[in-house]
């Protein structure tokens, strides 16, 4: 007897499909778990502090609205290259599948965008009764280091974490400009001796932040991992539509049930972190 | 899926592309698809790290018995090296990774990837009469991944600060500002878990997708259904422990502040304003992330040796389980539950009473199913004639050994009882007796018992006999004094228990548990001499050597590529064994009917022996 | 379910999505006012009745794809 595998492209005759689909939907299951289990963190994280920024306060909700104009958009040029296949049109799946890894790039660009503007944005805790803060009016502020001078005269990079990077440096300081202006403030000069703290908008600045680099980090993770598999169906993997089509159409109804689910997790992602 | 391919002959190609037609030695038995050799594999390191880790458990059980004494052997001080083991005394902090380790690499590296790696990947594609797994390429992939995952624990014991040291359950804020060993324990256990999660999905389409014609679920073997519900614990329990493991390693790596509450102090300092930590996050998070996989852990742990103990007995009764279809709904409810205990592993950390009480009444619960299992189990041995073969001494010492591992349960499962005794050695006791001498019996068991289809070849009873009752005696007596001991308020994870008046009380127990474990291990060398001579020299048997009924026995041993020369077909249940009315005393599922009165082909009839 | 099935699920779940987050933005504008809050929410409207309709289009072209 050969090692054929059944049921591997037929469906099976009681279950209804073949062995592939049933275990992409399995490996779904799991990811739901997954990101199930950091939304529930998130809750108890949420519910267990004592105050929680509203997302639209701080997160770019116009770059996030592109970004899932741009998924959703996706996920119909997926499934109209399923369909395409489906209809035996080869050329019309290569257009398609070209269009859903575009827009997968993009919204990775966009991300990377969203993600530098977080990195570059500080905030500055002033110590109190210094003559800064008496300047600024207010201990805590927040904006972009024009130019920043350490100890041994070179500049310092957007990676300070606190202000004993800056040894006995000097920053220059552009504050935001305040709710409703468009116009920033002028830069302020602020010595290390002033500032309680300085730290750029990272996973580690407070548990939102960490929330949302965990969340929208993984989820960026499984978006790479789809163009991957987008790819390799595009190029090398597209030589099976010659020997097999009907598996090669499994294959990529299976990466287009995956791809779907990375962008159903944006969906729910995109209200929890940036409107609520 | 409705298939409107123009072009396309329907299933034209059936079968899949690997390298299965490949014959070099790196192909067949290193990055093999056929999961009889993965099976192989994952038993051989499965067994290595079981080793490995009761190694570790031998040197602490060096400090508990002789606190604070050199080890008995300097070549042992000096393999240690002076950091873990100064002046030959084992090292506060080096026993601490051994215990964390020890924990890890029992449950993760040596257990589970025997009871389901091993004999699930072996026993399941024969037992439901498929030429392999669905994914023969992930089932390779789940191994080496698996391999990884061990390689990167066993590193971590090389990394300065050495291994994780903050128990198997890594609790932060310990482990969160515990040395880089924790941060190799993460990543590990996101290769476990990737693993894993390969696994299951493997097991389940295979079980669901590829049964042999006329083998309906209710006629699969309990072993089967056993590995069906573990496959789905592992889908879904896993991965809150990989998100938990993500946070963790956020926290460390990227200085968030998920598991380290605000107000931290270590060492009398205050933890955020030292390093810059936000605090904000819960300790407590962790824990529910945690036991969420932990707890159904337990049934991947048990559920495979209860599978494995139902065969033999079967087996050897020459009679039908009794409640076969009770063990298949009693393994489901067992497994839905599992989802919804957990956090009775933590009463003890003030999340309420009306939380208390919910996780306390579903543990009562969930005892039901495993006692119902157990029943089925002991009531199938009533009027059986029964054959005492090594595989049956095993399955039958697993039956009061899980007992008293689950009924000792019970006072913890209860908030007002586990006040006292929980972080004590009694929970060691409890969950030991659960786990070795219940499962690693079971698992000896089912080598005793699938070895001749492996090899072809019987291992040797009287080696059989001088493996099973010294380790059944010391099994007892390694974890009976524990329970003694955990009532007697005796903590567990100490270094030295003697600084405590009650420590110092029950000293002489902890001594006997010492060399009880000691010769524990000397009992397992006629095991791994048997393991390793009857390969080549054990006694030559058929192919169904204990005259079974179930469809791994229909296929040659060893089965070959594709395991059946020809496909099985089904025609009954999974235990007709002493049918009334015919010759034989059993009657493989395979048989025909007309043919089944006759005997079988492969082995002659039996008379019934009652 | 195959992929058309879970298609029409989310564009199911996009639909609700779009008409969700346009009234959050519109109820943005009724409170702070702002132009862009209301093109966003005008926007946002509108492409959920898009969706509603790609939905039944798509499902008129994919009529022969078995939801299995």
């Amino acid at each position: 007897m050969s090692t054929a595998i059944p049921w591997s492209v037929k469906p099976h005759p009681v279950t209804g499909i073949p062995n592939a689909k049933l275990g992409i939907w399995l490996f779904l299951a799991s990811e739901v778990m997954l990101f199930g289990a950091l939304f529930s963190s998130y809750i108890l994280i949420r519910t267990g502090s004592e105050q929680w920024p509203m997302g639209r306060t701080i997160l770019n909700i116009p770059l996030a609205t592109l970004n899932t104009v741009i998924l959703i958009t996706s996920s119909v040029t997926m499934v109209m290259a399923w369909a395409s296949l489906k209809m035996n049109q080869f050329g019309k799946f290569k257009l398609f599948q070209t269009l859903t890894i575009l827009l997968a790039l993009g919204f990775m660009v966009v991300k990377a965008f969203e993600y530098g503007g977080k990195l570059h944005h500080y905030e500055v805790t002033l110590v109190e009764g210094s003559e800064a803060a008496d300047k600024a009016g207010a201990l805590k502020i927040t904006g972009h280091i024009d130019h920043a001078t350490a100890g041994n005269g070179g500049a310092i990079t957007s990676w300070i974490r606190s202000r004993d990077d800056l040894h006995d440096g000097k920053i220059s300081f552009v504050a935001d400009p305040p709710a409703g202006s468009h116009e920033h403030p002028a830069a302020i000069e602020l010595a290390a001796e002033d500032m309680e703290r300085l730290t750029f908008f990272g996973p580690h600045r407070d548990t939102f932040f960490a929330v949302y680099f965990t969340l929208t980090g993984l989820h960026g993770i499984h978006v790479l991992g789809g163009i991957v598999v987008l790819l390799y169906f595009l190029l090398p993997g597209s030589r099976m539509w010659r020997t097999d089509p009907e598996r090669f159409t499994g294959r990529i109804e299976c990466t287009g049930l995956y791809w779907h689910f990375v962008d159903l997790v944006w969906i729910f992602l995109f209200p929890t972190l940036y409107l609520l | 899926m409705t298939d409107t391919h123009p072009n396309g002959s329907p299933g034209a190609r059936e079968a899949h592309g690997g390298g299965h037609g490949e014959t070099s030695f790196l192909w067949k038995y290193v990055f093999s698809q056929d999961h009889k050799v993965i099976g192989i594999q994952y038993g051989i390191t499965g067994l290595c790290f079981l080793f490995f880790g009761f190694t570790l458990m031998m040197l602490m059980r060096w400090q508990l018995a002789y606190p604070n004494q050199p080890l008995p052997w300097p070549w042992l001080a000096e393999l240690l090296g002076n950091i873990r083991a100064p002046g030959g005394v084992l090292e506060a902090g080096f026993y601490n990774q051994l215990g964390a380790m020890h924990g890890t690499i029992m449950v993760f590296l040596g257990v589970v990837p025997i009871a389901v790696g091993a004999f699930g990947n072996y026993v399941v594609p024969l037992q439901i009469g498929a030429p392999d797994m669905a994914f023969p390429k992930l089932n390779m992939a789940s191994y080496w991944v698996y391999f990884c995952g061990g390689v990167i624990m066993l590193a971590s014991f090389f990394v300065p600060g050495g291994a994780a040291s903050s128990g198997w359950t890594s609790y932060p804020p310990l482990s969160n500002i515990a040395t880089q060993g924790q941060t190799w324990w993460l990543v590990g256990m996101v290769f476990l878990i990737t693993s894993s999660l390969l696994g299951s999905v493997n097991f389940i389409v295979t079980i669901v997708q590829m049964r042999a014609p006329g083998l309906s679920m209710f006629r699969l073997p309990f072993f089967v259904w056993a590995q069906l519900v573990t496959a789905f614990l592992l889908l879904l329990a896993f991965p809150p422990l990989e998100a938990a493991g993500v946070l963790q390693l956020m926290d460390r790596v990227f200085g968030t502040s998920f598991f380290l509450p605000s107000g931290l102090v270590v060492n009398a300092i205050p933890y955020a304003q030292t390093t810059g930590y936000s605090g904000g996050g819960s300790a407590l998070l962790w824990q529910h992330l945690f036991w969420f996989l932990a707890h159904p852990e337990v049934y991947v742990l048990i559920l495979p040796a209860m599978g494995i103990v139902a065969e033999i007995v079967a087996n050897n009764t020459r009679k039908p389980l009794w409640g076969y279809r009770l063990l298949v709904y009693a393994a489901i409810f067992l497994g839905f539950m599992s989802f919804i205990v957990w956090a009775h592993h933590m009463f003890m950390t003030g999340m309420g009473t009306v939380m208390s009480t919910f996780f306390q009444t579903t543990t009562m619960i969930i005892s039901i199913p495993s006692v119902i299992i157990l029943t089925c189990m002991i009531l199938s041995l009533w009027g059986g004639s029964i054959r005492f073969s090594i595989p049956m001494l095993f399955a039958l010492a697993f039956l009061p050994m899980f007992a008293i591992g689950g009924l000792t349960g019970l006072p913890l499962g209860l908030t007002l009882s586990d006040l006292h005794l929980h972080d004590t050695y009694y929970v060691i006791g409890h969950f030991h007796y659960v786990v070795a001498p219940g499962t690693i019996m079971a698992l000896f068991a089912g080598i005793y018992y699938w070895y001749p289809k492996v090899t072809g070849r019987k291992m040797s009873g009287l080696l059989g006999h001088l493996h099973f009752w010294p380790t059944l005696i010391l099994m007892n007596s390694i974890f009976m004094p524990m329970f003694f001991m955990g009532m007697a308020g005796l903590n567990r994870r100490m270094y030295d228990q003697t600084v405590y008046v009650h420590g110092r009380g029950v000293q002489p127990l902890s001594l006997m548990v010492s060399w009880s474990a000691w010769m524990l291990a000397v009992a397992q060398i006629p095991f791994i001499i048997n393991f390793f001579k009857s390969w080549k020299a054990g006694e030559k048997v058929n192919d169904n050597p204990w005259e079974a009924t179930t469809l791994e026995w229909a296929a040659p041993s060893p089965p070959p590529h594709g395991n059946f020369t020809t496909l099985p077909e089904v025609h009954r249940g999974p235990y007709e064994y002493s049918v009334p009315g015919q010759s034989g005393d059993f009657c493989p599922q395979h048989a025909r009917p007309d043919s089944a009165s006759e005997g079988t082909p492969s082995a002659p009839p039996v008379p019934a022996a009652h | 379910m195959s992929l058309k099935a879970f298609h029409i699920f989310f564009i199911l779940v996009s639909t609700a999505f779009a008409l969700g987050f346009g009234g959050w933005a519109l109820r943005e504008y009724a409170r702070d006012g702002g132009l862009g809050m209301l093109a966003t929410g005008a926007g946002s409207c509108l492409s959920s009745v898009a969706l509603a309709v790609y939905g039944v289009w798509f499902l008129r072209k994919l009529k022969h794809v078995s939801y299995l």
